[in-house]
């Protein structure tokens, strides 16, 4: 079973992402900062991360490159609200890349490529 | 005594005298210029002055040697007075073409004048003329213009119309520069491509002319072993003028003179007029280059104006871009996110609701709703996107001028000296600029931390074939090839292996834009990172 860390700042995103993941057989764990997200990966285990590049006051892309620097095996999926996102280089650095929608099968499908890449299996 | 000429007489009439003739009547009554202009050259009265001297007279021995040297000075005094002539002539003619000279700065009117003032009767009456100019690299004499006839017919043409016209010098070449320059520029072109030499071949007669600051007269070049007989067979001619002009000790180029069609010889007068000629033209022709370059230089200077406000213009565009970005991200936030809340919880009680529930219905037209929303949304969102492209035509100097100067400080700090070599012939480029600005910033830092002990940093920008080929030098430390090999690797490799995320990086950005990048060691120590980029959006 595969550990996902979602952070997202709205609470209403990570109960959706947390009960929709959760029903594909995910473990799931849900950070509303980047801070909260940094402590949770010193304690747990993951073997994905579903990072929104658009955090309160915060920056997903200075988390991910955080990500990157640290725990370079951890796969990362950005997920945006607006597609132009995808021209930022530093974006280039995740793993995989999703314009978020009410319809999470893209989402669920980019999860399950970039985990069968890593070999970890849902 | 018996005299048999009318000299002793105060007034004559005509039948007494043979020599005077039309126009000189007054000399019937003036009797001491008679004597003295008509007298003195009479036969009768040299007759009358040898009779005197059998008379016994002593005077008239004396009056004899008087007479001699009277006619002797006589004939100097012509002489001087037909120099003189002649030279001030000659200065009126060089003053008119100093004057002329002097108001012009156009060098093809600076060339008519000069080369008509030595070919036209009116000037120097030389038959043909070549003018050979010093390169503007400074390594070559090159024939430049070649005026004059190119057989006999032409010639008499030639003169013909002249001599019937009465124009000055100035409306002569006036008349040249408008009517003949282009055919005479072509009509001698076999000639003058053969013309061409070195500066520094210090044995030829060009520069030997130009070191002596002296014209040289060339006579007899066929058969004198000393001379480069070369010369005359292009020529045509044996006898010819080598004259040098210079400029304030520059060696502005060379006049060749001949008489190809009369073969008149070229006398030492005709040197030393065109020696005094040569200054002025020397110094116009040097001012209307240095005018002629001065156009270009503006010219120049107009066209990086006009790229530097279009690059201006790019920029307010991206600044314009940037904000639509932000505020589209903005509304992007704050719409897509409840939609997708509401959209997505909709979904999950619409899965988990019974096949006949009658509330099925409404849940579903919230997803149908929702749906249709978030791709209203991704529409305007795309449209505003495709408003302001992202890759676009780029000047790669500027590019390169703005990133060092960012860099300038930490450089300076870090004891790198920055210097660059910016082909001005290079086309815009096709990029992304923040991406390839990014890439350049990225490779330049990575290079000045292999100089930890200071050094120098090299940017060169080229064309290459299709392409723009920019190289990044550094005196640092060399990279083994299984650093450069890693600091390139695809980007999830690296990504492995933790360092060097920024050169990896370049390497993702550049070849995604169809761009390549590659770092090697320098032979003497230090790295050469070479980026090509892409000029041509069809190429992409």
């Amino acid at each position: 079973m595969a550990n996902l860390l979602i952070v997202d700042d709205e609470a209403n995103i990570r109960l959706l992402y947390s009960q929709e993941l959760s029903d594909e057989g995910y473990q799931v764990v849900a950070a509303a900062s980047a801070l909260e997200a940094v402590e949770r990966l010193e304690t747990d285990n993951f073997d994905l991360v579903v990072l929104d590049i658009k955090l309160k006051n915060e920056s997903g892309i200075e988390l991910l490159q955080r990500i990157v620097k640290e725990r370079h095996t951890l796969p990362v999926i950005l997920c945006t609200a607006f597609s132009c996102y995808k021209d930022d280089f530093s974006a280039w650095l995740a793993d995989g890349y999703v314009v978020k929608s009410s319809d999470l099968q893209e989402l669920k499908d980019e999860i399950k490529r970039v985990l069968a890449k890593k070999q970890i299996k849902a | 005594m018996d005299w048999e000429c009318c000299w002793s007489k105060t007034e004559i009439s005509r039948e007494e005298c043979p020599y005077i003739g039309e126009g000189e009547e007054d000399l019937y009554a003036a009797h001491r210029r008679r004597v003295v202009e008509k007298c003195i050259e009479c036969p009768r009265f040299k007759k009358d002055v040898s009779q005197l001297k059998g008379s016994g007279d002593p005077l008239s021995d004396v009056l004899a040697y008087l007479l001699t040297e009277f006619q002797e000075q006589k004939v100097q005094m012509e002489s001087m007075l037909g120099f003189l002539n002649t030279r001030t002539s000659e200065m009126k003619f060089l003053r008119e073409v100093s004057l002329v000279l002097q108001n012009t700065i156009d060098l093809d009117e600076v060339l008519s004048i000069a080369m008509t003032a030595i070919t036209a009767g009116k000037g120097f009456g030389m038959n043909r003329a070549f003018l050979l100019m010093t390169d503007k690299e400074r390594r070559n004499i090159k024939g430049y213009l070649g005026v004059g006839p190119k057989d006999y017919e032409e010639a008499w043409r030639t003169w013909d119309d002249i001599g019937r016209s009465n124009f000055t010098l100035r409306e002569l070449a006036k008349n040249f520069q408008k009517t003949g320059l282009s055919t005479e520029k072509v009509k001698f072109h076999d000639i003058l491509g053969q013309l061409t030499v070195p500066l520094n071949d210090h044995g030829h007669i060009f520069n030997r002319a130009l070191h002596g600051k002296k014209p040289i007269l060339v006579e007899n070049a066929l058969n004198n072993p000393d001379l480069d007989r070369g010369l005359a067979r292009i020529l045509g001619v044996d006898t010819f003028l080598v004259m040098p002009l210079i400029s304030r000790n520059r060696r502005i180029g060379v006049i060749i003179a001949d008489n190809c069609i009369t073969h008149k010889p070229i006398t030492l007068q005709d040197m030393q007029s065109l020696e005094t000629f040569a200054f002025p033209v020397a110094f116009a022709l040097e001012r209307a280059s240095l005018y002629e370059r001065l156009q270009e230089e503006v010219a120049k200077q107009k066209a990086a104006n006009l790229k530097l406000r279009e690059q201006q213009e790019l920029i307010v565009k991206m600044e314009k871009m940037a904000l639509v970005g932000k505020i589209t991200s903005s509304i992007a936030h704050s719409i897509r996110n409840p939609l997708m809340v509401i959209g997505g919880f909709a979904r999950t009680l619409l899965r988990s609701s019974a096949e006949n529930d009658e509330k099925r219905s409404y849940l579903e037209s919230i997803v149908r709703e929702t749906r249709q929303l978030e791709d209203v949304l991704s529409e305007v969102l795309d449209y505003s996107e495709s408003l302001f492209p992202v890759m676009d035509f780029w000047d790669l100097n500027e590019l390169i001028a703005t990133t060092i100067q960012d860099q300038a400080a930490s450089m300076e700090r870090a004891g790198i000296a920055c210097y660059t070599e910016l082909s001005p012939e290079i086309p815009m480029v096709r990029i992304d600029y923040k991406q390839i600005s990014y890439c350049v910033k990225t490779i330049i830092s990575t290079a000045m931390a292999s100089m930890d002990q200071g050094g120098e940093l090299r940017l060169e920008s080229v064309l290459d074939g299709d392409g723009v080929l920019l190289r990044i030098m550094d005196s640092g430390a060399q990279l083994t090839e299984t650093a450069q090999e890693a600091l390139t690797a695809p980007f999830f490799q690296t990504q492995e292996m933790g360092t060097g995320v920024g050169l990896s990086l370049c390497k993702t950005i550049l070849e995604r834009q169809g761009n390549s990048f590659a770092i090697v060691g320098r032979p003497g120590g230090g790295n050469v990172y070479s980026i090509r980029l892409l000029t041509r959006k069809e190429n992409l």
